[in-house]
């Protein structure tokens, strides 16, 4: 056990991993200082209060500062919140003086689900339909395929849910259109498994549709590009099929750089999150982070801005670690 | 019979210019040429939109004649050929006058972001080491940056102090500034992508003999950037710009939807916001502004990959 441990302690593999973590610091920190400083350029939280009650008395308002601690000076402040939202203490929200904690947390799950269900589903189905596409360039089928992920990225997200809505929701009834996990009191066929399920289609397909778009471009540009080279000319010489030329030679080269891609897509998908959520009423971070902004409630503002952005870096890592797996010519140090 | 052996006019023979070659081969790319008539027909749009629109734009009481008609949330009829909206505004007349806004949107996005990419993409690609370094690793944080939340808060905060629905009057055009808040906020969180691209192309024409010559004549840095470099790669620009007006015009219309646009400026993304909770009902509200929207960004992204085509033919078969 303990020689296991401390062979996966020397692997190169496990220092990547700790090196890429220490990486993260400097940049969650980062963040966190634009993040602070955003607020603070919007001016103290307590004039907002003010202007919405020209009555209030200066003892409340002294106690609210109190209460928030924004009678520190704005360094100190910083620091305090920085080291809070180490112990995952996120402070108290501007809108009725509760916890954050308890706006957030229900509505990372929701989140995590979403993207994760449909980035699986997105790059499951964009591999055989683009390589679908790039065997046979500029023919009718390639021609169908490009048209249609060009179609996909020229779409505004949120409106292609909205479509999604009004046909199979409002005309045809056949799913619901809001009110995720029963949030609406009702359940669909009277099973929760099912409800869930039902909850998830439309704002799934919305997702799939839009990074399949963008993952056919990129893995069908690669796929080009690779198909001419002189080792599948030599593999298709030497009369290997042509299917596995195709998916065992030239796909895995392809394919690398769509890895990237996926990190980065699953960036622009959590950090989108906005707009599907807000389409579909999903009780995810997204949409609660509109409300928030709209509402000026800075701490859950802040918050969800930190979650957000490390489950991005997050993101990001799982795929370099998946790149190096994937493509044997990279080499970890 | 006089003989006519008069020497041949030697016709000239000038050489094509490269734009010329290129506009050849764009003509017989017929979804770039699709593209471009759409272009051009929203650009027809947002010049003479404000002429076709059967009502005036918003905040103009008249806007609300079919409200006072008693035509609220009437489906598309012929009187009113898109219908009208939650607020009893002519969903038509709001399309035709929220073009030019998205025009506006897209041109001043990309312009901004154009210039802060070719500075940041030409210094790190030109120079190199530290520069280049430094450069790419603040790009980098841009690029990991969960950039909507950003933009969303940022549009937030500078449009509380700013009057909504106020316009500032520039050469004789008013501007909306609840609307170009948001277009300096999208440029702002914009460029790291096109900059990356830029520094790219100057990696790769930095190393060409012509720019080594230039260097041994003893050009300035400067002239050897903006007179020798920057036209050799202003093919890939122009697509990377075709590109990004498309991105920016979605961006903006994501942005007024969720609620952060000016009221006051009714743009396409505006008009879906104003009617997603009376979806149910004015259905054709939310369709008609999407499809503009589609269409638009289509046109731009069709353009775009035409142009691509024509101009990088190293880059097809």
């Amino acid at each position: 056990m303990l020689t296991k441990l401390r062979a996966l302690a020397q692997s190169s593999m496990f220092r990547y991993v700790i090196r890429r973590l220490l990486y993260m610091i400097p940049v969650v920190i980062g963040i966190s200082i634009i993040a602070f400083i955003t607020m603070y350029a919007a001016g103290n939280p307590i004039n907002l209060i003010k202007a919405g009650k020209p009555n209030i008395d200066q003892a409340t308002i002294d106690s609210l500062k109190i209460y928030y601690g924004l009678d520190q000076p704005i360094p100190i402040q910083y620091i305090s919140w920085l080291t809070n939202i180490i112990q995952l203490d996120f402070g108290k929200s501007l809108y009725g003086g509760g916890p954050v904690n308890g706006i957030i947390f229900p509505k990372i799950w929701p989140t995590i689900e979403l993207q994760v269900v449909s980035l699986l589903i997105a790059f499951a189905i964009s591999i055989p339909i683009a390589v679908y596409s790039a065997k046979k360039p500029y023919s009718k089928q390639d021609i169908t395929v490009t048209s249609f992920s060009l179609f996909g990225v020229s779409m505004p997200t949120f409106w292609f849910g909205l479509v999604l809505i009004i046909v199979f929701s409002f005309t045809l009834g056949w799913l619901p259109s809001a009110g995720s996990k029963g949030a609406a009191g009702f359940l669909w066929w009277g099973n929760s498994a099912f409800d869930a399920i039902a909850h998830l289609i439309l704002p799934v397909t919305v997702l799939v549709y839009v990074s399949l778009a963008q993952n056919i471009r990129l893995i069908r540009a690669n796929m080009l590009e690779v198909l001419r080279s002189d080792y599948i000319l030599a593999a298709r010489a030497s009369g290997i099929s042509e299917r596995k030329v195709v998916y065992r030679y030239a796909l895995r080269n392809a394919i690398t750089p769509a890895v990237t891609f996926l990190g980065i897509s699953l960036g622009t998908m959590i950090a989108g999150a906005p707009m599907t959520e807000y389409v579909f009423s999903w009780p995810g971070l997204g949409r609660q982070y509109v409300a928030s902004t709209l509402g000026l409630d800075f701490p859950t503002i802040m918050g969800i801005t930190m979650i957000i952005t490390v489950m991005t870096l997050i993101a990001n890592l799982v795929m370099d670690i998946l790149y190096v797996y994937i493509d044997p010519r990279v080499r970890i140090r | 019979m006089t003989a006519t052996n008069t020497p041949k006019q030697p016709t000239k023979h000038r050489a094509a210019s490269q734009w010329a070659v290129a506009w050849r081969r764009f003509r017989k790319n017929r979804a770039g040429v699709f593209g471009l008539i759409i272009v051009l027909g929203v650009v027809f749009i947002g010049v003479f939109g404000d002429l076709l629109a059967p009502y005036p734009a918003f905040p103009d009481p008249k806007a609300l004649q079919p409200f006072y008609n008693g035509d609220v949330r009437s489906p598309p009829s012929s009187q009113y050929l898109l219908g009208t909206d939650a607020i009893g505004t002519d969903v038509l007349s709001d399309l035709l006058h929220g073009t030019k806004y998205a025009l506006y949107v897209g041109v001043v996005v990309t312009v901004i972001t154009m210039a802060i990419a070719i500075l940041v993409g030409s210094v790190a690609g030109y120079f190199g080491s530290w520069t280049d370094n430094i450069l790419m690793r603040i790009t980098e944080v841009f690029l990991v940056f969960p950039s909507l939340l950003f933009i969303l808060i940022f549009v937030r905060v500078f449009t509380l102090g700013a009057g909504v629905g106020t316009t500032v009057g520039i050469f004789g055009i008013g501007l909306p500034i609840g609307l170009s808040i948001v277009i300096f906020v999208l440029a702002i969180f914009n460029w790291p992508g096109s900059a990356r691209m830029i520094r790219g192309e100057f990696l790769r024409v930095r190393e060409l003999e012509f720019v080594e010559a230039e260097k041994a004549l003893g050009a300035s840095n400067r002239r050897i950037i903006f007179r020798h470099i920057l036209p050799n790669i202003l093919s890939s620009i122009i697509v990377v710009a075709s590109l990004t007006i498309a991105y920016a015009i979605l961006l903006e219309a994501g942005v007024s939807f969720l609620g952060f646009g000016d009221v006051n400026t009714m743009t396409w993304g505006q008009v879906l916001q104003n009617n997603f909770s009376d979806m149910r009902v004015v259905w054709w509200a939310e369709l008609f502004p999407g499809l503009a929207i589609l269409i638009t960004v289509f046109g731009f992204n069709l353009l775009g990959d035409g142009l691509s085509d024509a101009l990088n033919p190293r880059l097809r078969d």
